[in-house]
């Protein structure tokens, strides 16, 4: 115990440092101080600091003036908070992994309902809900009915499937519906065939061959 | 020639799916200008509407062994091209309907009724661009491609009630828009 | 929203007869016929017919098709070949395997999962994609377009997961991937897309 106090009073000022250093010469200097302080308020409430630190850059990246940049930093951690409210509403021990609220933060801003959000988390008790969510969100993009799409995944989640098989079932949906069948219908088929969703394609042998690993740094683009 | 005339789509369906790949041509001639129009007014612009449309064709003739019911081909059709608009719509950026890429108007001439005309298309498509995707689509259905509440309903897979309350919603947003520009 | 009179929208769905209505509501109810009689008679542009015709010669006909029936259908084959071809063959296969590989493939651990970006940028100079698998930094993931036909790709290693991303044009412009089908705000008054990395493995 003594240890791992230990190792927390040295790790946060460190972490704190290489928040800063990332920073550096990527964000404003202006914006830097506020973005460190709500970083370390994030580390400090258990909540994940990695979207806050890579929407910092990424305001840098776009040539974002300080002050929005520190304005989408703070609306992204009260987005942190709200998604890991609604994971201990739905039935995670508090505080809710950083990982799984960072999940759930990204399916809210991919424009799910709460309370759809909700009823996936209770489906999936302490296991990944991130292909699910997604999966959901890519029905509702196409503007079907969010609470039907959240009940054809969850079935699918009873049936058995899990992570992307998940993904296998809403891209199965849409290609019912690309052949001219309504909504209910594509719902009511892919159902019916649970838990044998067609698997998406695996990359080919050529493809593998030809992917490289991004190469290391650069400069930083021009503005949009 | 008058592609209405001719055989019926039954007929034409069996022939495509019999091996006779030409005579899908009469089936894409016999409905394309009504597609074409319903695709530009839902997304608002020729290009797109001729791609949702020329791929939907295209989509239709893969899978014509799964139209269950060829007598209802039209409604099938629309249903094909009405999802390819859906999928076009969730990949924009926004909902907006664009006005640079504005749908057609007839050429300009001297002519001064013709003129008008061309003015009063162009508020009307201004206005119908305000609406919602799904109000757009309910009112082109409707009133534009004059389908019954049932086609529809064959169409958009949505109840027929639901259909009856966008139209109506559909009818009221529009003549709002209308009045506002004149 | 102005509120239309219910009568308009019963005389518009048929339910009652247009005489019936009052001279003011059958105004309301023409000026939206009108409007809809507008649409009907505006042309439509080119016909699609030719486009879509092609496209099906072009599936029926595709070498891909006709090697599907070619291998489906039963062929007598005899292969003749002379003893001085055959030693040649056996030459070149032996050099094949003896050529070392130009490109090595890359080993994909167990959460790393392959992304295929594409897009069309006629007239380009540089495309790149930067999103936060690379902390928005540009220079790592250049798109190549290797025939000049405006079509830029590249295939990457990326960690299995969902990525938000752009792609930068020309150093400067700064453009969603309109092909993907899953966006989000970023903040600033624009979107990225969303990609979802699935592992290869597993």
């Amino acid at each position: 115990m003594r240890v791992a106090l230990l190792l927390a009073c040295v790790a946060a000022p460190l972490a704190g440092q290489s928040v800063r250093s990332r920073l550096e010469g990527r964000v404003p200097a202006a914006a830097i101080p506020v973005v460190d302080s709500l970083v370390q308020a994030a580390g400090r409430e258990g909540l994940p600091t990695e979207p806050l630190v890579g929407k910092a850059l990424e305001g840098g990246a776009k040539h974002v003036v300080p002050a929005l940049i520190v304005s989408a930093v703070e609306t992204r951690l009260d987005q942190l908070r709200s998604a890991r409210a609604l994971l201990v509403r739905g039935g995670d021990a508090p505080p809710a992994t950083p990982a799984e609220v960072a999940t759930v933060s990204g399916a809210l801003r991919r424009g799910l309902p709460p309370p759809v959000v909700e009823r996936v988390v209770g489906a999936l008790p302490n296991e990944p809900r991130e292909s699910a969510l997604h999966a959901i969100a890519d029905l509702v993009a196409h503007r079907l009915d969010a609470d039907s799409s959240a009940s054809l995944v969850i079935d699918a989640i009873h049936a058995g499937l899990r992570g992307g098989r998940l993904l296998d079932v809403s891209h199965a949906v849409l290609e019912e519906q690309q052949r001219g069948r309504t909504w209910a219908e594509s719902f009511a088929r892919v159902r019916d065939e649970l838990p044998d969703v067609p698997p998406a394609p695996k990359p080919g042998e050529g493809t593998v061959q030809r992917a490289r690993r991004p190469s290391s740094v650069s400069k930083a683009p021009t503005p949009p | 020639m008058n592609v209405r005339e001719g055989p019926s789509d039954a007929e034409v369906v069996a022939r495509v799916l019999g091996g006779d790949r030409e005579a899908f041509g009469l089936i894409v001639r016999r409905y394309e200008s009504g597609l074409l129009r319903f695709a530009t007014r839902v997304l608002g612009g020729r290009d797109a509407a001729a791609d949702a449309v020329a791929e939907s064709l295209v989509r239709a003739y893969r899978h014509l062994a799964s139209c269950r019911d060829p007598t209802r081909l039209r409604t099938w059709l629309y249903r094909i091209v009405a999802n390819r608009c859906k999928s076009h719509l969730a990949r924009r950026a926004t909902g907006d309907v664009s006005l640079d890429d504005a749908p057609p108007i007839a050429d300009p001439t001297d002519n001064e009724a013709a003129l008008e005309r061309v003015e009063q298309l162009a508020v009307v498509e201004q206005a119908l661009a305000t609406l919602s995707s799904e109000k757009r689509e309910a009112f082109v259905l409707k009133h534009v491609e004059g389908m019954s509440y049932q086609e529809m309903a064959a169409v958009t897979g949505e109840r027929i009630p639901t259909l009856k309350m966008r139209v109506h919603r559909a009818r009221e947003a529009l003549l709002k828009a209308l009045e506002d520009r004149s | 929203m102005n509120s239309i009179d219910p009568r308009v929208h019963q005389a518009l769905d048929g339910e009652i007869p247009r005489e019936a209505l009052p001279p003011a509501l059958r105004r309301v109810a023409e000026r939206l016929e009108s409007a809809a009689a507008l649409l009907a008679a505006a042309p439509e542009g080119r016909s699609v017919a030719d486009r879509v015709l092609a496209r099906l010669h072009r599936h029926a006909h595709s070498p891909v098709r006709r090697l599907a029936r070619w291998l489906t259908a039963p062929h007598p084959v005899t292969l003749r070949i002379r003893p001085v071809w055959s030693l040649a063959l056996a030459a070149s296969l032996v050099l094949l395997m003896l050529l070392p590989e130009e490109r090595s493939t890359p080993v994909l651990g167990e959460h790393e999962g392959i992304a295929q970006f594409v897009a069309r940028f006629p007239g380009a100079h540089s495309v790149q994609v930067v999103g936060s698998f690379n902390d928005w930094r540009t220079g790592t993931i250049p798109l190549e377009d290797r025939d000049g036909d405006g079509v830029w790709r590249a295939v990457v290693v990326l960690p299995a997961g969902a990525h938000e991303y752009m792609f930068v044009v020309d150093d400067e412009r700064w453009v969603p991937d309109y092909s993907a089908n899953r966006f989000v705000e970023d903040d600033f008054g624009r979107e990225n897309s969303v990609l979802i990395v699935r592992p290869v493995k597993g």
